[in-house]
């Protein structure tokens, strides 16, 4: 899925966070948002994928408007996977649970193999106080991708993780854009940059750089 | 299903919590309901052994203030279609140790609408007593009433808590006590077609009578009237006391589970599959809680009939209507309750996800 953002401008009361943001971003690319805190990353992160509206300007998906697609909720659903810096794993459910709670009808049978794949598959009858920290943001991973989503949006996915860990986190999204799923994810990680193809960094609400690899 | 349950059993102190709040919300209106439709049910019942028709004095609050002329009797049996006419005598005084018991005195005919289970039928002097009273002062052979000695003659059994825990007597002596002719005529009919004929017969005997079906006569009884109204506002309160109990301890639950829900959000999870899930639990709980209910309510009213501290005048019993009722009622009061954290939850904003953090 193609995104394009236009003229973005952003405002949280009086203070303006995001000025003037023209971006596009490629199918099956594995885009990644750096700066500092207070950059500005999380907001555009969170307009782009759906979470926030701009004060000004326009997001598109394939050339289509929000309000094209229908409803948001169906939207997400089909066409976005989220993951957050922390797992949001429900507690009372086991990681398979929690992946089947994601997944529509039709992808219900891709759980096992999805969870293998993520390395996983042994863990799907324990919830998520059982598991390590870099298990729980797999099987945060696995639900985001189990409908086959067009996008993927992480927000600091890593930040909860230790070096080996968060790599491996990269690896993984590495992998599957290869197979066509965009990834976009904020992160004042810089060790992202050797894994993504697109880096877009941010400064006080602004695009000081787009960098190709 | 099993997700209802799992997040129920996750969250087990706040759902004991719900619980505890909804089984004694439920508990008191089936125990409020049952009590004070047994009431009226005794009352009714004794009204209506025998009666089709009831005589009472005009513009009186209560029957236990009635006083007619017991000669009216008469010329009320010769009216075509009545079979019998029995005259009744409501009263009541202590009986020692007891504050209060119900006193009735009866005309002849109608002492076979009690059934004996030892002795006889009273003369002058004797009474009757039911079974439950005749426990409760372990079988004297004769009670005090208004410093007069009255010998037993027999005990009856009843089920009317009522006369179970009364004393019967004949209605000359009950005349003498009360110092009136008589309270009541229960007037029964060989044919009930011809019941409005009859009133107006009674209507045309004496302006200080008034007759009414016995039907009638119980839907418009002002006591009957007092109770019902009682039942129903401590009910509506009981009601009320549940649904605040839930929305509080929802609010809470919700607040809790925030996270939850905003992930369901943010996986595109509409608004009403989260109202949903969340009526769900709630449901369970109030299926639960209706049943615990139901057995306590039917343990506490079992207690209080055996209790002689009651005489077996408080006798409520859950019938299958007050048990559908009480069944609705406890759904509705569940679904209410919820309904407001439940669209609260719907609507909690997956950016606080990404703002607040935390799971």
């Amino acid at each position: 899925m193609k995104i394009v953002a236009t003229g973005l401008e952003h405002y949280y009361g009086h203070e303006q966070v995001l000025r003037g943001i023209e971006l596009s971003i490629e199918p099956g690319s594995f885009t990644a948002i750096i700066g500092e805190s207070g950059s500005g990353k999380t907001t555009l992160l969170s307009i782009l994928s759906t979470l926030l509206r701009p004060s000004k300007g326009d997001v598109t998906y394939d050339a289509k408007a929000l309000s094209q697609w229908g409803s948001i909720d169906a939207f997400r659903r089909r066409h976005i996977g989220f993951v957050f810096q922390f797992h949001y794993l429900i507690s009372y459910l086991t990681l398979r649970e929690n992946i089947a709670l994601a997944a529509m009808g039709e992808f219900h049978d891709q759980i096992d193999p999805l969870m293998a794949r993520l390395g996983i598959e042994r863990l799907g009858m324990r919830y998520s106080d059982e598991v390590s920290g870099g298990e729980r943001q797999r099987a945060a991973i696995a639900r985001s991708l189990i409908n086959r989503p067009s996008v993927v949006f992480a927000d600091e996915p890593t930040g909860n993780l230790d070096t080996k860990n968060a790599l491996g986190v990269y690896e993984l999204f590495r992998e599957f854009s290869r197979e066509d799923t965009t990834f976009i994810v904020a992160s004042h990680d810089k060790k992202i940059a050797d894994f993504a193809d697109t880096i877009i960094e941010m400064e006080d609400g602004v695009v000081k750089n787009i960098s190709k690899r | 299903m099993i997700t209802p349950l799992k997040a129920l059993r996750k969250n087990r102190f706040k759902t004991a919590l719900i619980f505890i709040s909804m089984s004694v919300s439920i508990s008191a209106i089936f125990l409020i309901s049952a009590i004070s439709g047994g009431v009226v049910s005794m009352y009714s019942a004794m009204l209506k052994t025998d009666g089709d028709i009831i005589v009472t004095q005009k513009g009186i609050a209560d029957t236990f203030f009635s006083d007619i002329n017991r000669s009216f009797a008469e010329p009320i049996a010769k009216m075509d279609g009545v079979k019998e006419v029995s005259a009744l005598i409501l009263g009541a005084a202590p009986v020692e140790p007891l504050p209060i018991v119900g006193i009735y005195g009866v005309s002849e005919g109608r002492f076979n609408s009690y059934h004996l289970t030892q002795g006889r039928y009273p003369k002058r002097g004797e009474v009757l007593l039911g079974s439950k009273i005749d426990a409760t002062l372990k079988h004297p052979s004769a009670i005090v009433l208004s410093k007069k000695t009255f010998h037993v003659s027999g005990v009856f059994k009843s089920k009317i808590g009522f006369e179970d825990g009364g004393v019967v007597m004949g209605l000359d002596d009950g005349g003498e006590l009360f110092h009136k002719s008589t309270s009541i005529f229960l007037v029964s009919l060989n044919d009930l077609s011809k019941s409005d004929a009859v009133l107006k017969e009674i209507g045309m005997l004496g302006s200080d009578l008034e007759a009414k079906t016995t039907d009638s006569f119980i839907d418009s009884y002002n006591q009957f009237k007092i109770i019902k109204t009682s039942s129903d506002v401590i009910g509506a309160m009981a009601f009320l006391m549940g649904i605040l109990g839930i929305v509080s301890m929802m609010s809470m639950v919700v607040n809790d589970r925030k996270g939850e829900f905003g992930i369901m959000r943010s996986i595109g999870l509409s608004p009403s599959v989260i109202i949903f899930k969340l009526l769900s639990e709630t449901l369970i709980i109030a299926l639960l809680a209706f049943a615990v209910a139901w057995g306590v309510s039917e343990g506490v009213l079992e207690l209080i009939k055996h209790a002689d501290k009651f005489q077996g005048y408080i006798n409520g019993e859950i019938t299958a209507i007050l048990l559908v009722k009480v069944f609705v009622v406890s759904v509705v009061m569940a679904l209410i309750g919820t309904l407001m954290p439940a669209i609260y939850a719907s609507r909690i904003d997956p950016m606080s996800l990404i703002q607040k953090g935390g799971a």
